[in-house]
C-alpha cells in the first residue's frame, strides 16, 4: 500500500467489486471501463470478481484510491502495455467527479506516473477521454497531457454518438532510442 | 478517369497459410506490421494459423480477414478487419500487401475500395479506422483518396531502424464514403463489388465475400 498524504493506493481486490460495480453502473459512459472494441460494459458482480483474477489485475496494474478514512473514492490503473512502442493505457476513474479537482485525483496520478515512468520506464501514457467526460479532460491537461486528436462517432450510447479524444503525456526522462544492432 | 480492377477479394482460407507465412517472414515487409520483430518463424505461423483458423463465417464475427487475389497475379495480399463492434457498428482496417511491386498501385487502391464497400454497404458498419506508420505512405494516401481523416497523430511512437516514427490514427464515416461514391461515381464504378462479382461471374469464378 502507497500512503499519501491523502490517500491510500494499493491493488485493487475481490472486497473492492461493490465499489467498481458502482463505477460502472454510472449513467455516463467512461471511455476507461470500454472494452477494446470501444464497447460499453455492463457487467454483473461475478463478472467483476472474475475480472479481478486475472493476471494484470492480480500481478499489478489496476490499483484502488482510498481517502484518508479508508473509503473507496476510485480506481486507477496501466492497461495494454506495449513493449514495442513503450507505452500503456492510463486510466484513472472517480464517481464523484469533483475529486479530479482534489489532491485525491493528483496523488493518482503521481502514484501512476512514478510506476509508468520510473519502475516501467515507459516511454509515454495515453489516456483516452470521451466527449462527455469534461472533469475528466480538463484534469488530464492540467496535469501535463496533451491532445492527440479526436475519434469521430466512436460509441453509441445514451441514444447518441460519442468522440473520443487520445491525451498523450510523455516521459520526461526518456532517451531518444539509438540503434544498437 | 474510369479505374478498373481484376483485382477481388475473397476470405482467406488454411489453403492461404503458406502464402501469407512467406510475406510475413519478408524482411521488408515486416517493417511495416505491429509487434515484436524478435518473433521466430514457429510464432509468426501460429498466429496466422489462429486468424484464419477462426469462425469467420459466424454471422457477427469479432474479425473478417480478407485476401486480395487476382487471376493474373495469384494472391497479393491480406486484408484484416479487426475489433469489429456490431453495437457502434465499427471496426479498425489492415492492410498488407505481401508483394512489393504493388504496394503503391492500383491493386491495394482496388482493394481498399471494395473492402470499404464492403464495410459500409455489406456489414451495414458506421464507422471504420485505420492505425498507419507515418513511413507507410503508400498506404495513409489511399485511405485518404477514399475521403478518410486523419485524426490522431502519435508523435514518435515506434522505431524502425533506429529512428522513431509517427502514428497516424484515421477515421471513415459511412457519410464521408458515400458522398466519396457520388463524387466520383464515374472513376470508381469499374472498382465496386458488383464490377468484382461480374468479373468474377465472367471467369467463372466464385466470389466468397
Amino acid at each position: 500500500m502507497i500512503r499519501g498524504d491523502h490517500t491510500f493506493i494499493r491493488g485493487t481486490e475481490q472486497d473492492d467489486v461493490e465499489a467498481l460495480f458502482q463505477l460502472y453502473m454510472l449513467d455516463e459512459p467512461k471511455a476507461g471501463l470500454l472494452d477494446a472494441r470501444r464497447e460499453r460494459l455492463l457487467p454483473n458482480r461475478d463478472e467483476i470478481r472474475d475480472l479481478l483474477t486475472r493476471k494484470e489485475i492480480t500481478e499489478g496494474g489496476f490499483y484502488t484510491v482510498e481517502g484518508r478514512t479508508g473509503a473507496i473514492a476510485g480506481f486507477c490503473s496501466l492497461r495494454g502495455l506495449s513493449t514495442e512502442a513503450g507505452y500503456a493505457e492510463y486510466s484513472i476513474h472517480f464517481g464523484d467527479s469533483k475529486a479530479y479537482e482534489s489532491p485525491v485525483a493528483d496523488e493518482a496520478h503521481a502514484f501512476l506516473c512514478e510506476r509508468a515512468f520510473v519502475r516501467l520506464g515507459l516511454r509515454k501514457v495515453l489516456a483516452h477521454v470521451l466527449s462527455s467526460e469534461s472533469a475528466l479532460t480538463t484534469f488530464l491537461q492540467r496535469s501535463g497531457f496533451s491532445s492527440a486528436g479526436v475519434q469521430r462517432e466512436v460509441l453509441f450510447a445514451q441514444g447518441g454518438w460519442h468522440h473520443l479524444e487520445t491525451f498523450v503525456l510523455n516521459n520526461p526522462t526518456h532517451h531518444v532510442y539509438e540503434r544498437s544492432i | 478517369m474510369p479505374f478498373s480492377t481484376t483485382t477481388f477479394i475473397r476470405r482467406a482460407e488454411r489453403d492461404d497459410l503458406d502464402t501469407v507465412v512467406a510475406w510475413m517472414e519478408n524482411e521488408d515487409f515486416q517493417r511495416f506490421l505491429y509487434g515484436d520483430p524478435a518473433r521466430s518463424p514457429k510464432q509468426v505461423r501460429e498466429k496466422i494459423v489462429a486468424m484464419l483458423g477462426r469462425a469467420v463465417g459466424h454471422t457477427m464475427p469479432g474479425g473478417i480477414y480478407l485476401l486480395i487475389d487476382s487471376p493474373e497475379q495469384g494472391p497479393v495480399g491480406l486484408l484484416s478487419l479487426q475489433n469489429i463492434s456490431w453495437r457502434n457498428r465499427s471496426c479498425s482496417v489492415d492492410l498488407y500487401i505481401g508483394k512489393e511491386k504493388h504496394r503503391n498501385g492500383m491493386v491495394a487502391a482496388g482493394a481498399v475500395y471494395q473492402t470499404l464497400e464492403y464495410c459500409f454497404h455489406e456489414l451495414n458498419l458506421h464507422r471504420i479506422s485505420a492505425y498507419i506508420y507515418s513511413f507507410n505512405s503508400a498506404s495513409w494516401r489511399i485511405f485518404e483518396m477514399t475521403g478518410a481523416v486523419r485524426e490522431l497523430t502519435l508523435r514518435d511512437h515506434v522505431a524502425r531502424d533506429g529512428v522513431l516514427h509517427d502514428l497516424y490514427g484515421y477515421g471513415l464515416l459511412r457519410s464521408e464514403f458515400d458522398a466519396f461514391r457520388v463524387r466520383y461515381h464515374r472513376a470508381t464504378e469499374g472498382l465496386s463489388l458488383k464490377a468484382m462479382i461480374e468479373a468474377l461471374g465472367a471467369s467463372g469464378t466464385e466470389p466468397e465475400v
